[in-house]
């Protein structure tokens, strides 16, 4: 699906770290030499690479503070990351400043999780879909076309010029999204930031966004990021899987690949817990014990060594980058060297 | 007229209709809904936001506050009714026969008292053990849902515990009492998927022990058909369909119930487009006259706009409220 | 807009809450006394050509001695006590407004400055506004008219240096809340620049606890000036407004002259009551958790 060989979206080694312990007063502290200030930080991505092509849609998969949505919305800019590159279109974007990133916000939009939270109660809806695409236009005959742009985008959505003039409250959570999308896509970008998009709505509702995600990528050629906890939508919409865990990413595949041959233990743990209306059949059986451990106060090595069943010594000591198995699959996990280890 | 395949059911719901008075017009949240558990069953309760559910849930428990109220239809628990019971009644079914799970643990802890005092609290009212038989008690109850260093534990706050941890405490303070029944409302919803699987695990080996039944309340039919032996699902505050576990995962014969399953994404294999249910839920002050679900049905014909569907036999267990309802093998 | 306010959930209530249609009532009753109230009085009580010393201490009409042209009977200095009640109001109830829309603005906008920048300026904001609060309002008002001076100006700034903290501890909280709301974020996606994204989406959805606030304010606001002027340091005999006129009242009171104190005071208790019912209902009303 590439049509030139600059990818959509190139992420290189991303790191964002939040400081955390209150207010100025609360960090100051009194030391040996006087007054410092104290930094405590959550370290809630710590060094994460992918690419997006054009047009391909990859999905980020993990469970809750794993750092996923940070990624989501660090490439969205609504956080400045740490370090690292984010690259939309071979251009790094992560030290811009506010004025340098008003262009490449017309490359690049946002979907958000909470169609309650993610419209203004206050702004009728052409307001909210117009949002993005005033800011990007500044002329006046600009700025007269853009009420028919709207009403092509609501049709686009599957809503219509009457909605226009009403409220988020008068819309079902469903209807909510497409205004969402209709906002997000107002200004053409190449590049769909989707932080689970559909996790919010009825499975009924769900089938519906994922359908028109889908027909607005055919039709316009979008690349997604794809961020979901649920396997199953993942394996629906996505082309390539990312998976993360405590702010790394373990494991990265094309689609098929990943959930015909998961490589990394959570991965298969990820796949055979999620709950599914088939009866059992005799499918490999990763059960994790434990809960993630926090962010404050990361693991020595690999991260997921604290649950993983096959852990040994070397997984204490040293942290597995990702490595190429083949298939355009990439693990991070010392199993790949010690295949004999991996009992199940 | 309800025929089921328990003879002597522990609880049986018959009718039932809960409403609730607001000022932009009556909400029929539960209108008219009947099924029955046995002794040691697994029934779950499955719908969409607005289907009515957890309302169901809480009227069995009479915990129904203002604008809210149980406007007919009889809850029988081992054949006495509950909806005429006296609030003392209630207090002593709550909890001692019936206790809930809900879908945020911190709901039913009090954050200001141990997790030891909260489980002693229930063990003090519902039994008449001495303090160490009800702490030994309490301590074996917290390892049997799988918390290590028990006896610690217990003097240990809700908040001190994680997510996960804190579904495991509620579950030990919800099968305390030994209750015969145990709602759980959208019990794992808010747990991360390998969580989820440890505590569904832990939830269906709990009740084969201690041979309780249960109601487990859920949007996710992926979760309900791997824990339930029996499926009622809920649409606008009806009973549209229900049956045996498999024959309805596999066979529905309710449009709505085909549709719910096929716009569930599959990882077994990938079609380039889900199917969807057209269209979203009426709003429920208002319903369509005839049956609720005609407006986004792919069979809806006139009958279907002039009269209410009622809950008839179909293929295999399946009862289902459809005019035109789906043989086994056939697409909606 | 009036058919869908009159079948709206809101006025359904407030028929049916007393408190709030006599809150109300009082209110616009008091708006009359300062819009019209002076019109309907024949005697200017500061136009010292209207005043007769022969009509000095006259006391309520239905008393004996009262004089139907002096209803609630005069003052020393012939001023007749209901006159003066309607022209004082004006002057309270004017300095109770334009307290708490000063407050009100200057408040809101630290607030939404503290809860939306964070960091150091948040803490510079927060923490004066602490050290405010822990001095009783009619202290710091104290203090502020002692260094500046009295006069209608400075009863003012001291109000508004007392009553802004309340807004912005209130807008800062809610402001916080709002920002981590996906709209906000989504503005940041838009493209947005933070004077409109507080401008479009933080300040409007921050105004609603505000108002229960605002009114419940020009009450408390009411009654600290009139402590104020009360104890002497508020508005000047020129411009008296209900306090002073207690404190005139007062001076006599002892001597059996009880009507120039008491009905003014009377009319500041009837002011504030009538506010803080409605007040109240307001608060019943816009606070989603009570619903």
């Amino acid at each position: 699906m590439n049509t030139s060989n600059t990818p959509m979206l190139e992420v290189r080694d991303l790191k964002m770290h939040f400081p955390i312990g209150g207010g100025f007063f609360n960090r100051l502290k009194l030391g040996g030499k006087g007054v410092r200030l104290e930094n405590p930080v959550v370290q809630a991505v710590n060094g994460v690479s992918f690419k997006i092509g054009r047009g391909e849609i990859m999905a980020l998969v993990g469970e809750s503070g794993c750092g996923k949505s940070t990624v989501a919305k660090t490439i969205a800019r609504i956080h400045k990351p740490t370090s690292g590159e984010v690259r939309i279109e071979g251009e790094d974007i992560a030290g811009y400043g506010f004025a340098e990133m008003l262009p490449v916000r017309a490359k690049m939009q946002m979907i958000f999780q909470d169609p309650y939270a993610s419209l203004n109660p206050r702004q009728r809806v052409r307001d909210i879909v117009a949002e993005p695409l005033l800011e990007q236009t500044k002329t006046a005959q600009g700025r007269k076309d853009v009420p028919a742009r709207i009403e092509a985008l609501l049709a686009k959505v599957g809503l219509n010029s009457e909605h226009a003039g009403r409220y988020p409250h008068q819309f079902s959570g469903g209807q909510r999204q497409r205004i969402g999308i209709a906002r997000a896509l107002s200004v053409t970008p190449g590049l769909i930031v989707a932080d689970e998009p559909v996790s919010a709505l009825d499975v009924s509702i769900q089938a519906q966004i994922l359908n028109l995600m889908k027909d607005l990528r055919d039709e316009f050629g979008l690349a997604y990021l794809f961020i979901s906890h649920d396997l199953s939508v993942v394996h629906h919409i996505a082309d390539r899987v990312g998976v993360m865990y405590l702010g790394s990413m373990v494991e990265n595949a094309p689609r098929d690949v990943l959930f015909a041959k998961p490589r990394h233990p959570y991965t298969r743990a990820l796949l055979s817990a999620a709950p599914s209306i088939k009866e059992k059949r005799d499918k490999e059986e990763i059960v994790l014990s434990g809960e993630v451990p926090s962010a404050l106060n990361l693991p020595s090595g690999c991260c997921f060594r604290t649950r993983c069943p096959f852990a040994w010594d070397r997984c204490a000591r040293e942290r597995p980058a990702l490595q190429d198995v083949g298939d355009d699959q990439t693990v991070a996990c010392h199993l790949i060297d010690e295949p004999e280890r991996d009992t199940a | 007229m309800m025929t089921n395949d328990t003879q002597n059911p522990l609880l049986a719901v018959r009718d039932l209709r809960t409403y609730f008075h607001t000022f932009s017009g009556t909400v029929k949240a539960v209108n008219g809904v009947s099924f029955e558990i046995g002794e040691g069953e697994v029934m779950g309760l499955v719908g969409e936001s607005g289907g009515g559910k957890s309302v169901v849930g809480f009227s069995v428990l009479g915990l129904i506050d203002e604008p809210g109220k149980i406007e007919g239809g009889e809850i029988l628990l081992d054949g006495q009714d509950l909806v005429t019971a006296g609030e003392d009644r209630l207090r002593e079914v709550r909890g001692r026969e019936i206790s809930m799970v809900f879908q945020d643990p911190m709901t039913s802890l009090n954050p200001l008292h141990t997790v030891g005092r909260q489980m002693d609290e229930v063990l003090r009212l519902h039994t008449k053990l001495d303090a160490d038989a009800r702490h030994q008690a309490c301590v074996e109850m917290l390892e049997s849902v799988g918390i290590s260093q028990a006896a610690e534990r217990l003097k240990a706050f809700p908040h001190q515990f994680s997510g996960g941890m804190r579904q495991r405490v509620v579950i030990a303070i919800a099968l305390l009492a030994r209750p015969r029944l145990i709602i759980a409302d959208e019990p794992t919803t808010a747990l991360d998927v390998t969580i989820q699987s440890q505590i569904l695990k832990l939830m269906r080996q709990q009740i084969a022990d201690k041979g309780a039944s249960m109601i487990l309340i859920t949007h996710d039919l992926a979760v309900v058909s791997e824990m339930a032996d029996h499926i009622t699902v809920l649409y606008c505050g009806n009973v549209v369909e229900r049956g045996k576990t498999r024959d309805l995962i596999e066979t529905p014969s309710h449009p709505y119930t085909r549709g719910l399953i096929d716009s569930i994404p599959d990882t077994a294999h990938r079609h380039d487009r889900l199917m969807q249910i057209p269209g979203s839920v009426p709003d429920i002050r208002n319903l369509p006259k005839g049956c609720n679900f005609r407006d986004r049905c792919p069979r809806a014909q006139a009958l279907c706009a002039q009269q209410e569907p009622v809950l008839t036999k179909q293929h295999a267990t399946l009862w289902a409220a459809c005019h035109y309802p789906l043989k086994p093998g056939e697409t909606a | 807009m009036t058919t869908g306010f009159l079948r709206s959930e809101f006025f359904h209530n407030y028929k049916r809450s007393t408190s709030a249609i006599v809150g109300s009532g009082l209110m616009l009753f008091f708006a009359a006394c300062v819009l019209i109230g002076p019109f309907l009085v024949t005697q200017n009580p500061y136009d010292i050509a209207s005043l007769d010393l022969m009509d000095s201490y006259k006391p309520p009409m239905w008393l004996e001695g009262g004089d139907s042209r002096f209803p609630l009977g005069t003052d020393g200095q012939g001023r007749d006590v209901w006159a003066s009640i309607l022209y004082g109001a004006r002057i309270s109830v004017f300095i109770g407004l334009v307290a708490m829309i000063a407050s009100c603005t200057i408040g809101t906008l630290l607030g939404l400055i503290a809860g939306f920048y964070g960091g150091v300026v948040d803490s510079v904001i927060m923490r004066i506004a602490d050290i405010q609060l822990s001095f009783p309002s009619i202290l710091i008002a104290l203090f502020l008219m002692s260094a500046v001076g009295t006069g209608v100006d400075k009863v003012l700034i001291a109000l508004t240096a007392v009553g802004w903290v309340v807004y912005a501890r209130t807008v800062r909280g809610s402001t916080l809340s709002e920002i981590e709301k996906e709209y906000v974020q989504a503005a940041k996606v838009a493209g947005l620049p933070n004077h409109k994204i507080i401008r479009k989406h933080v300040l409007p959805n921050v105004l609603t606890p505000l108002i229960v606030i605002a009114t419940i304010q020009v009450g408390t606001f009411v009654l600290i000036e009139a402590s104020l002027s009360f104890l002497g340091v508020g508005v000047p005999i020129t411009q008296p407004s209900l306090g002073l006129l207690i404190k005139n009242g007062f001076d006599v009171l002892f001597s059996g002259l009880w009507w120039t104190s008491v009905f003014p005071g009377f009319a500041i208790m009837t002011l504030v009551f009538g506010i803080n019912l409605f007040g109240d209902f307001l608060r019943d009303e816009l606070n989603p958790r009570l619903k």
